[in-house]
């Protein structure tokens, strides 16, 4: 294809420059003729001359000159030649015309004929052997510069195409490895390359290694999730295969303990349709100039119960008036998840506490209780989707909670952050301020 | 009462009109958008249970066709898409309520009576729960009151007591409550309604008075008659 637009682009070249030298050619030989016609119609005193004087010059010319690739003519108002050897004769002007040279070979020739005042016609044919020399040189030349430069471009893509296939071949097998092994450990070898080769084959290997990491977590999610469905899935099988027929308490028992396991697994799949939610932006919700506070102090309210009943204490303060914006339910349900997490996982006597503080441009919501706090290593573990602290006995909750709230947190352009409040944890979140709603 | 169902799961749709039979209800049942219309042209309903996605058409699209068409029954709607948008969509597209599959008989049937009640007596609805028997609410102090005695509560133990007494006799369960009570559109996976409402109880029963009755794994009934 590039090699047939390149051929014709040369051949188009070709008949151009073919083109343009012809009529250079052609050109050249006209203003001869009219140099010549010139030199010959004037004496040198400057005053035209007769036709005798012309006829004159011609024989004299035709004395001194044995070859030559002009020849002139005279002939008189009657049409007799008076002079000079060809007997052709054009009309005035310019023209092409047909001769017998030397008597023998017909030859073409350029002609300009005059007519003298005293009705006699001049004529100068040129015929030069070097013009028709170049005339029929030049389509060879122009053929032939045309394949050389056809064969030396077409060398030279041919060249580069095998330059670059070669070093693309790496990456391209690369990928037909991934592709049909589904190896994602591999990378492009960079050894060899440079340039933009060497900078593609980089960028190809750094979305590789991203790719192998999204992989890797979701592999490792679907195995929790898996996990995770099987425990409350094993134990209803085991319910519903018991032979309970004819103890009717047992039965109604069994029955509610079945509830609540499917009650369990569909939990666990609302969680993550709101995770998904969250993160894909679809929750629903409309943002708004939010009182931080106020939220903390109408969420604490509901949630105190929740905690007392675990054994705990739930307090809040100080809670310095704060705004910023957000989707209340969204940041309800980060407060509920947060605080559900100390009545699930910190131990009876447990002691927590909610505030609410101004630090320049950001709010920090800050939860801290002094239960057993988390290891620094499970510290980032838990915030992943399905994942639960190492010392966690109980597999209770979705394991979604903290993997919500950190979507919720980064949707508020938020940082959530697990320390160790020595001894317990401490959740600290930090969220853009904004100013406070007006009442 | 009578209920059109309208649901062309055949399994479900059987489930639903036998659970709500069972309960008293009344029952036609439609499997096509086509046959609502019709069914619905030809009789008086007091209420609709209507699934979002039917195979000739969308659940919205019958409430719109209704609504051209006059007074619309209250609906409750129903939907394997259970997502906060879905669930948004469609309460603003008329349904009087929204529940997301898989669902318990018993909110089913908890939420038709609960859309059913609701249409008549709108507006005398709030003054009439504001008491039930001699349990009074104080909204100038966030009370309860029974005969002299009364007792302080906060807000959301108000707002759960007022709600329960609105369906005095009524079984409202977690969900509902959830949902009219606390706002939330998720599902806090917390033992939330239930703490509140054993704190609710004991301020109660500092009243000398414990009407509120649990039916496990359904949900609570104020009993009128626990309030002389």
């Amino acid at each position: 294809m590039i090699g047939g637009v390149f051929a014709l682009a040369m051949l188009l070249m070709g008949a151009l420059v073919f083109v343009v030298a012809e009529r250079t050619v052609a050109l050249r030989i006209d203003s001869d003729l009219i140099h010549h016609k010139a030199k010959f119609l004037r004496v040198p005193s400057g005053r035209a001359a007769t036709s005798e004087e012309v006829a004159a010059r011609i024989r004299d010319w035709q004395a001194r000159k044995i070859t030559s690739e002009r020849t002139y003519s005279l002939f008189a108002p009657d049409g007799r030649q008076v002079a000079g050897r060809l007997a052709v004769r054009p009309r005035p002007g310019l023209s092409d015309v047909l001769f017998l040279g030397g008597g023998r070979t017909w030859q073409r020739g350029r002609a300009l004929a005059e007519r003298l005042p005293d009705g006699s016609l001049f004529v100068i044919v040129q015929h030069s052997e070097a013009a028709a020399g170049l005339r029929a040189l030049l389509p060879h030349l122009v053929m032939g510069a045309f394949v050389a430069a056809l064969t030396a471009g077409l060398g030279a893509t041919w060249f580069f195409a095998h330059l670059t296939a070669r070093r693309l071949a790496a990456t391209g097998a690369t990928a037909d490895a991934i592709a049909a092994a589904g190896d994602l450990a591999r990378r492009v070898p960079m050894d060899g390359l440079d340039g933009m080769f060497a900078r593609q084959a980089e960028s190809l290997n750094r979305m590789l290694d991203r790719m192998e990491s999204l992989v890797e977590t979701q592999r490792h999610f679907a195995s929790a999730l898996a996990h995770d469905l099987r425990t409350p899935l094993t134990r209803l099988s085991t319910l519903l295969t018991c032979d309970l027929a004819g103890d009717e308490a047992r039965l109604r028992r069994a029955i509610e303990a079945a509830e609540r396991e499917c009650a369990g697994i569909i939990a666990i799949f609302d969680a993550l349709l709101r995770l998904a939610e969250i993160e894909g932006g679809r929750h629903g919700g409309a943002m708004v100039a939010l009182s931080l506070d106020r939220l903390v102090e109408d969420i604490a309210e509901t949630m105190e119960p929740v905690i007392a009943d675990a054994g705990g204490t739930l307090v809040t303060g100080p809670l310095e008036q704060a705004a910023i914006h957000g989707d209340p339910g969204l940041i309800t349900q980060l407060l509920v998840n947060l605080l559900q997490n100390v009545a699930t996982h910190t131990p009876a006597g447990t002691s927590a506490r909610l505030s609410v503080h101004r630090a320049g441009d950001h709010v920090e919501l800050v939860l801290q209780d002094n239960g057993p706090g988390l290891p620094r290593e499970d510290c980032a573990r838990v915030l992943r989707p399905l994942e639960r602290g190492t010392a966690a006995a109980d597999r209770r909750g979705s394991g979604l909670g903290l993997s919500i709230a950190q979507a919720i947190v980064r949707f508020h352009q938020g940082r959530l952050e697990l320390a160790d409040s020595g001894p317990g944890l401490e959740v600290r979140i930090a969220f853009p301020a904004v100013a406070l709603p007006r009442i | 009462m009578h209920c059109l169902v309208i649901e062309d799961d055949p399994v479900i749709g059987g489930h639903i009109v036998s659970g709500l039979g069972a309960a008293g209800i009344d029952t036609t049942l439609a499997v096509n958008a086509a046959q609502a219309l019709e069914r619905s042209r030809t009789g008086e309903f007091d209420s609709v249970v209507l699934d979002r996605l039917l195979p000739d058409g969308n659940g919205i699209d019958i409430i719109r066709a209704w609504r051209r068409h006059g007074t619309v029954p209250p609906v409750l709607m129903l939907s394997a898409l259970g997502s906060v948008k879905d669930r948004i969509e469609g309460l603003e597209s008329g349904a009087d309520d929204y529940l997301a599959k898989p669902f318990h008989m018993a909110e089913l049937v908890a939420r038709v009576h609960a859309i059913s009640r609701r249409t008549p007596q709108r507006g005398s609805s709030e003054q009439a729960a504001r008491s039930v028997g001699r349990l009074r609410l104080d909204p100038s102090r966030h009370a309860a009151c029974f005969g002299p005695a009364s007792v302080e509560l906060n807000r959301k133990l108000y707002s759960l007591l007022a709600h329960l007494m609105l369906h005095a006799d009524r079984l409202v369960t977690r969900d509902m409550l959830l949902e009219h009570v606390w706002g939330y559109s998720f599902s806090p996976g917390t033992n939330i309604v239930e703490s509140n409402m054993s704190r609710l109880r004991t301020r109660l029963q500092e009243l000398g008075i414990d009407p509120i009755l649990t039916r496990r794994g359904e949900g609570y009934v104020l009993l009128a008659g626990a309030c002389r």
